[in-house]
């Protein structure tokens, strides 16, 4: 279909057609049109199917008030197609329709209403109960608008950005861009946002006159190329503010254009002042078949003819209650529209100059008329009505413009936590009282002067410089004085609905509700807005509340009689435009760690896993039984990397007194070369941590913790110090060592080929700490430690030469069968050493006597003055508790899984880890049993998942299960 | 059949002067406790006193999820209870509320978790609860668009499928709660506060309303994540509990995507499809006091983050609310349900979390036992507040809790 | 992110760089450990204040100082 093209204001560029397919056939449209405009100007009217109802809807809003143009695009389900911009190759299909939205088999819905009743689903299907799990089946194919493959792979660029600003600005309308150049002016830094890809907000398709010859979108390019000269003012269009967070926190969401060619990015901007200049929309007119296509709102007929150069009908009937409604008349008359009758709700439009221009066109005005009924389908034409319903009047017509007034764009008002309320003279919610650092301008104020629209951004702009310490109070007294000079708000159209019964007159068009339902809500209780939101569904769909938003709060005053009391808006909620969430997760900062040895494990054949926030090797072979891994430790040699353990330096004349309080032990008791091992508590007594302090020097320890609180743990000894007011120095060295166990009878062997020391088991014993040189140049800190059982060095060594030494001892250790190993041969090597691991042997509730620990508490130190203690004394005789044991199995082969429980006729416990071991030829494993099961020589019954209650037996016995002399850790 | 709409929860009554037991706080335990108490324990002189309106606070506001796969054997039979009451109540109501049981998929992501889980499954089966430990590729067969690729952040190992759970409507419970307990006589008081209970001599003798005084014996404290303020500001009464908000959200309705509730401790997320069709998803709190049910932009971004690992088709969707509520939470994770202690006549039922919803009907059942009877029933005892002081955590948590300040 | 906090070292950040600390209690008062109840009165029992509160905030993604303030937790902002 041609455009017209003579149009000043138009968006598209009709010498760059695009190609796009819709129902299998080729469609174009021209650069600028939105999927919707080129659809429409391609012929379609009908763009969807309802709801719960399945009637047909078309174009009704521009700017997403509704989900009438959700459609899916290019496999992505529920996009607004009136706001999207057209691309070329574009696949377009409709939704939620069996057939096409013209022909919907489903389409016999909507005369099943009188069978779906308010909340009518929370009184049917039930009875009898056996018929809802199939009823619910029904429901669930029968809700839900798009479609989403499973398969579905998003592609394309998301950005993200975190800017921080003076002032921000919402609306890029004359309001917007005044306060914007009033706040630059003053030198800050301003970031305005503006949802459509364009700046002018309603002055951009006007071509009535803002002053003598300068018509209305001539004087938004004006301040458009204003604001082009103040570099300090960052302009983002097509860039949807969806969230204000306390402190003017603004979230918005950027769509992508040549210049900036992401998809789209995500803002999260941080600004001393904000501007909410977000104009208006227009109030849904309520009456019968309101939503028919064919009907829409006065914009969006105005828009398409002067944005997109398309004719939105050509007999036009219009039944309006605002001055915007005849100027579209005018200009849409103008355009080449008959239009049959301009109905108005008012007794008089604010200017009366537009009633004569309606006269010279002959166009009838029929003040205190309203549309009662729109017939046809598609529309074929409209009953008019009196006020009172006393007369009618019946007149064809293809295009319906309907409009009760309209309603300010209060989202990012109440969302930074604005107060609202509901003004008699304007029939809109107006800010009662707004929060420090936020600003209200324009029409959302209810001002429809063009001048006290952008003097009221002066104001807006000038009150938000003041707020970031510029500005004079003067220069913002004479911008009110202004203001003050400037034509008011005006009275604005309270009328909700025409006067019908509104079986068909829809409340809001996503969730299908009519004004009938509300009546039903009200009727069974429902009195408050939000009840009946909830309880009618109102409001909640994709279009959120742009088309019941304004409309319920009053139809609920008008029963409750008081109106103007009870009317309070429904709470507004983030995001206040649909945002894909491929949006907000942009480039995804979930992250992991790796240590400095990842790469080379990898090549290794190691088998990652993510262990809280780090990657590390579980396995290093199919085998996850590890059986050769650990062979080779029992009997040569290997080397795990440790790094994640945390490490840790205290420092400074309090830093034992520190180490006292959160330790269990004394820790006065550290001597000199030699390793002390101990544990950590919370208040509850219960085990937290586990690991080892070396004295390095005077007042200088470095002590390790394991890898779970290595993040943690310099915090947290600062909290249990926080009210002491101690000196000390604690720095956290976890990412600045790598750490190598070298483990296995030979390790001693291997590690004096790369130490030129005496390390012989005289010079360096078990428990032993001593700091060396390996290969004559690398500083490493060695502990003599045997977690798992062997003869085992923990190797502490800087991150950047972690990779030489770990090369060096796999060189030095290929004579003697060196190998990695990976976690689970080290869980299975320290299960038979009877040593934990803290959350796997332990639960939140464990406490140091539970795990058989006890003994790491020294009593002589002062109770309070130990954290945990207090409890440690508490529960030290307690009975019932679950207790950590050693077990066999009976069956000696099968050990139990890991988290199978101990029962008799209740749970008393559960086991923690069993393997079958190779080492001792037996199945063996630990668990938490309670007291007194605990005891040496009970017999426990487990329970194995999926067992059908087949239970196997074990005895607890002593642990350690390997070595209990301890001999090969100390050889 | 539709055509005569009558008020669901009867014409709004007259503040009494006395009643025979006053419950402070509409919302889901309140209203399950005036139901059986008056339907089934024969009290019928009470009143159930809400300052906004019924469901304002969690019960308006959570996710709706249901499931009986709790950790310790002090929980299952509880949640197990109020799983089976559901389809009783739906009935006993006549009000549908929509259970729908979908079944609860808890996704496992390290051999940890695996074996962690393996518990929860033994414990649920020795104690007679559907639940069961599988793969992923059987989680990818039961949810075509689960992620199971290794090149996540969290790769999937396994899930702990619970088939008896799924979602139940929760605006339906509240309703439906507030119909049966005002047909059997209670009064539900809407927009009147609670703003002091008043003891003589060790026993309640009433509650002041910012619309007056109300004598009763008996006071059951139900205020949500408001119980543990109240309880301190009114009673002097300190409870071990932290209200955090917690948020949720949804997305644009859909057809049917998800056939079961997923959930995912690593990734602080989880999701449902509603019988609306939107995607409902939530999980992470904040860790710090709260009480302004404001969302935070952080969390929604978080959300869409993990969500999207795990279930990367959703990139295409759009959130389209976010909300916020308040999680009053304990240091073991498992609620304080006493009562005559130490007032007599005074109960409370609080501490619920985020996992207050699912165990409502069965909680109502027995606190309103407790209330008639003055004695307290078997399956609650564990619940009581002295347990803290006494060292014996719960144990509905292996791990440490990110919101208490000593871990 | 609507929280900011004001360090003592870094000043105003983003609240979530900080970790709640709990109500400022006071130290261990003199009874503490005398008895269950008063071990758990210090250790678990929390007011719960709507309203303002003095609390411990820590710095854990800057430069890792305690520190106490006064925050509203009806509006979650800290008091100035
Ligand atoms: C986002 C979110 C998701 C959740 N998801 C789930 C889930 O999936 N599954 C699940 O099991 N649970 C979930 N929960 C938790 C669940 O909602 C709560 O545990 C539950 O609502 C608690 O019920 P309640 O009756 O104790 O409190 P509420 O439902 O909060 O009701 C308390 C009522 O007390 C009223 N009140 C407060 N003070 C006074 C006063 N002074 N006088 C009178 N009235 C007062 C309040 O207005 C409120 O209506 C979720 C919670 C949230 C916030
Ligand atoms: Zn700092």
């Amino acid at each position: 279909m041609s455009r017209l093209q003579n149009q000043p204001t138009l968006r598209v560029d009709t010498n760059k057609p695009l190609s796009f397919t819709y129902k299998k056939k080729t469609f174009s449209g021209f650069k600028g049109d939105t999927v919707a405009s080129a659809l429409f100007s391609g012929g379609i009217r009908i763009f969807s199917r309802s709801l719960k109802y399945h009637r047909p809807r078309g174009l009704y809003s521009l700017d997403g008030e509704c989900s009438n143009t959700g459609m899916e695009v290019n496999g992505i389900p529920n996009v607004n197609a009136e706001k999207t911009l057209l691309e070329k190759g574009m696949q377009v299909k409709a939704q939620n329709v069996k057939g096409s939205p013209e022909l919907d088999a489903m389409g016999f819905m909507d005369s099943l209403d009188r069978a779906m009743p308010a909340g009518f689903y929370y009184r049917t299907m039930h009875k009898p109960a056996r018929i809802w799990p199939i009823a619910l089946q029904q429901v669930r194919k029968a809700a839900g608008l798009g479609k989403i493959s499973p398969d579905f792979r998003m592609t394309g660029e998301f950005d993200e950005i975190f800017p921080t600003t003076d002032v921000c600005v919402i609306g890029g309308g004359p309001s917007g861009m005044t306060a914007a150049i009033a706040a630059a002016e003053t030198g800050l830094r301003v970031i305005l946002l503006e949802a459509r890809p364009w700046l002018g907000g309603f002055f951009d398709y006007r071509q009535s006159e803002f002053s003598r010859d300068l018509p209305h979108y001539q004087r938004a390019r004006e301040l458009e190329a204003r604001m082009q000269t103040l570099p300090n003012i960052r302009v983002f269009t097509h860039t949807a503010m969806v969230g204000a967070y306390s402190n003017n926190l603004v979230t918005a969401f950027q769509i992508g254009n040549e210049k900036d060619p992401f998809d789209e990015r995500y803002l999260e901007i941080r600004a001393q002042s904000m501007i909410v200049a977000t104009g208006c929309i227009e109030r849904p007119l309520l009456f019968e078949n309101n939503e028919r296509p064919g009907v829409m709102q006065i914009a969006c007929a105005h828009r398409l003819a002067n944005t997109y150069g398309i004719l939105p009908g050509k007999r036009a009937v219009f039944s309006v209650a605002h001055d915007l409604g005849i100027e579209a008349a005018l200009d849409l008359f103008d355009a080449g529209i008959e239009i049959a009758a301009v109905a108005d709700i008012r007794d008089n439009p604010s200017h009366a100059a537009l009633v004569s221009e309606l006269e010279q066109r002959e166009i009838p005005y029929l003040k205190g008329w309203v549309a009662r009924e729109a017939l046809g389908a598609p529309l074929k034409s409209v009953s008019l009505t009196t006020l009172q319903g006393t007369f009618e009047k019946k007149l064809e017509c293809d295009l319906l413009v309907a409009s009760a007034g309209m309603t300010p764009v209060t989202g990012p008002l109440s969302m930074a936590q604005a107060e609202l309320a509901f003004d008699q003279h304007t029939g809109f919610f107006l800010p009662k009282s707004l929060p420090v650092g936020v600003y209200a301008a324009g029409r959302l104020l209810g001002l429809n002067d063009s001048r006290a629209i952008e003097a009221s951004g002066q104001v807006a702009g000038l009150s938000a410089a003041l707020n970031c310490g510029k500005a004079s109070a003067q220069a913002l007294k004479d911008a009110q004085e202004m203001l003050a000079g400037r034509p008011q708000a005006e009275r604005g159209c309270n009328l909700v609905m025409a006067p019908v019964k509104g079986r068909k007159a829809f409340i809001c068009f996503d969730e299908d509700t009519t004004v009938k339902n509300i009546k039903q809500a009200i009727d069974m209780g429902f009195d408050a807005t939000e009840l009946i939101k909830r309880f009618t569904a109102a409001g909640t769909g994709p279009g959120q509340s742009g088309i019941p938003g304004h409309n319920l709060p009053l139809l609920v005053a008008q029963h409750h009689t008081d109106h103007g009391a009870l009317t309070r808006p429904t709470t507004m909620r983030a995001p206040l435009v649909p945002t894909l969430m491929a949006t907000y997760a942009g480039t995804n900062h979930l992250m992991s760690k790796r240590t400095p040895m990842h790469e080379r494990q990898k090549q290794d054949g190691g088998v990652m896993r993510k262990i809280g926030v780090w990657n590390r090797a579980r396995y290093f072979s199919d085998d996850f039984s590890c059986r050769r891994e650990i062979e080779n430790i029992r009997n040569n040699v290997g080397m795990l990397d440790a790094t994640t353990l945390g490490k840790f330096r205290i420092f400074g004349p309090d830093a034992l007194k520190a180490l006292q309080r959160v330790y269990v032990g004394d820790m006065a008791k550290i001597s000199p070369g030699k390793i002390k091992y101990s544990a950590m508590c919370n208040e509850d007594g219960c085990i937290i941590d586990d690991g080892v302090v070396v004295q390095r020097g005077e007042n200088d320890y470095y002590f390790t913790t394991s890898t779970a609180r290595a993040g943690i743990t310099v915090e947290w000894i600062r909290y249990h110090t926080r009210y002491d007011g101690w000196d000390f120095n604690l720095v956290n060295l976890t990412d600045a060592f790598g750490v190598i166990n070298l483990a296995g009878p030979k390790a001693r062997e291997v590690l004096s080929e790369v130490i030129d020391a005496d390390i012989s088991n005289a010079a360096f014993p078990f428990a032993a700490y001593q700091e060396f040189t390996a290969l004559d140049t690398i500083p490493v800190r060695i502990m003599r430690l045997g977690f798992v059982g062997e003869l085992s060095y923990e190797l502490h060594v800087p991150g950047s030469w972690m990779e030489t030494l770990w090369d060096a001892l796999s060189e030095a250790g290929k004579p003697f069968g060196i190998a990695n190993f990976g976690l689970e041969t080290q869980n299975v090597l320290r299960m038979e050493k009877g040593h934990l691991i803290i959350g796997s042997e332990s639960e939140q509730r464990t406490t140091l006597h539970d795990v058989g620990l006890g003994g790491l508490w020294d009593r002589n130190k002062p109770a309070v003055d130990t954290v945990g203690a207090v409890a440690l004394q508490q529960t030290e005789n307690q009975e019932k508790r679950l207790k950590l044991v050693g077990f066999k199995m009976k069956n000696t082969r099968t050990p139990p899984k890991d988290g199978s429980i101990v029962v008799d006729d209740r749970i008393r416990g559960h086991v923690c880890i069993a393997r079958y071991s190779h080492t001792l030829q037996e199945a063996v494993g630990m668990a938490l049993v309670e007291d007194p099961l605990h005891a040496v020589g009970t017999e426990i019954s487990i329970y194995e998942d999926e067992c059908q209650g087949q239970l196997v037996s074990a005895t607890v016995v002593p642990m350690p299960f390997y070595d209990p002399k301890g001999e090969r850790l100390r050889s | 059949m539709f055509d005569r709409h009558k008020p669901l929860w009867g014409k709004p009554p007259a503040l009494k002067q006395s009643y025979d037991a006053v419950i402070i706080g509409g919302g889901l335990h309140g209203l399950a406790t005036a139901y059986f108490l008056a339907r089934h324990q024969g009290m019928q002189n009470i009143a159930v006193i809400e300052k906004k309106y019924i469901g304002f606070g969690g019960a308006g506001r959570n996710t709706a999820i249901v499931r009986a796969n709790q950790r310790t054997q002090q929980n299952v039979p509880l949640y197990k209870e109020a799983l089976d009451l559901w389809p009783v109540l739906t009935k006993e109501l006549d009000y549908n509320l929509m259970f729908f049981n979908c079944g609860n998929l808890n996704l496992l992501h390290s051999e940890a978790a695996m074996s962690a889980a393996r518990m929860n499954i033994a414990s649920a089966q020795f104690q007679g609860v559907e639940s069961h430990l599988i793969d992923a590729k059987t989680c990818k067969e039961m949810m075509p668009a689960l992620n199971i690729a290794e090149d996540i952040t969290y790769p999937i190992f396994g899930a702990m499928f619970h088939p008896p759970g799924g979602i139940v409507r929760h605006d339906a419970v509240v309703w439906g709660l507030a119909k049966g307990a005002a047909k059997y006589g209670c009064h539900i008081h809407q927009h009147t506060e609670v703003t002091g209970i008043n003891v003589e001599n060790g026993k309640i003798v009433s509650v002041d309303t910012d619309q007056g005084k109300i004598n009763t014996p008996r006071v059951l404290l139900t205020a949500g994540g408001y119980s543990a303020a109240l309880s301190y500001h009114m009673l002097g009464i300190k409870l071990p509990i932290s209200v955090l908000n917690i948020q949720a959200m949804v997305t644009q309705p859909l057809k049917p995507l998800l056939n079961h509730v997923i959930s995912s401790g690593a990734y602080h997320a989880y999701a449902n499809q509603t019988l609306k069709g939107e995607i409902a998803t939530g999980a992470h709190m904040d860790a710090w006091p709260n009480y302004t049910t404001q969302t935070t932009a952080y969390y929604i971004r978080h959300q869409a983050q993990a969500i999207t690992e795990m279930l990367p088709c959703l990139k295409g969707v759009k959130f389209m609310r976010h909300w916020s509520g308040l999680a009053d939470m304990t240091p073991d994770m498992a609620p304080i349900m006493d009562g005559n202690h130490p007032i007599e006549g005074y109960y409370m039922n609080c501490g619920w979390g985020y996992f207050g919803f699912k165990s409502c009907t069965a909680t109502g059942k027995y606190m309103a036992q407790f209330m008639a009877t003055d004695e307290c029933p078997e399956i609650l005892k564990p619940f009581h507040l002295g347990r803290y002081a006494e060292h014996r955590l719960m144990g509905e948590t292996a791990a440490l809790v990110t919101y208490s300040p000593d871990n | 992110m609507a929280l900011t906090l004001t360090c003592p070292v870094c000043g105003k950040r983003n609240g979530y760089e900080f970790r709640y600390g709990g109500e400022d209690k006071g130290p261990k008062p003199d009874d503490f450990g005398s008895s269950p109840e008063t071990w758990c009165d210090y250790v678990h029992m929390n007011r719960c204040v709507a309203g303002i509160q003095k609390e411990w905030w820590c710095h854990r993604d800057g430069c890792g100082v305690w520190f106490t303030t006064h925050r509203d937790t009806l509006k979650n902002l800290e008091m100035e």
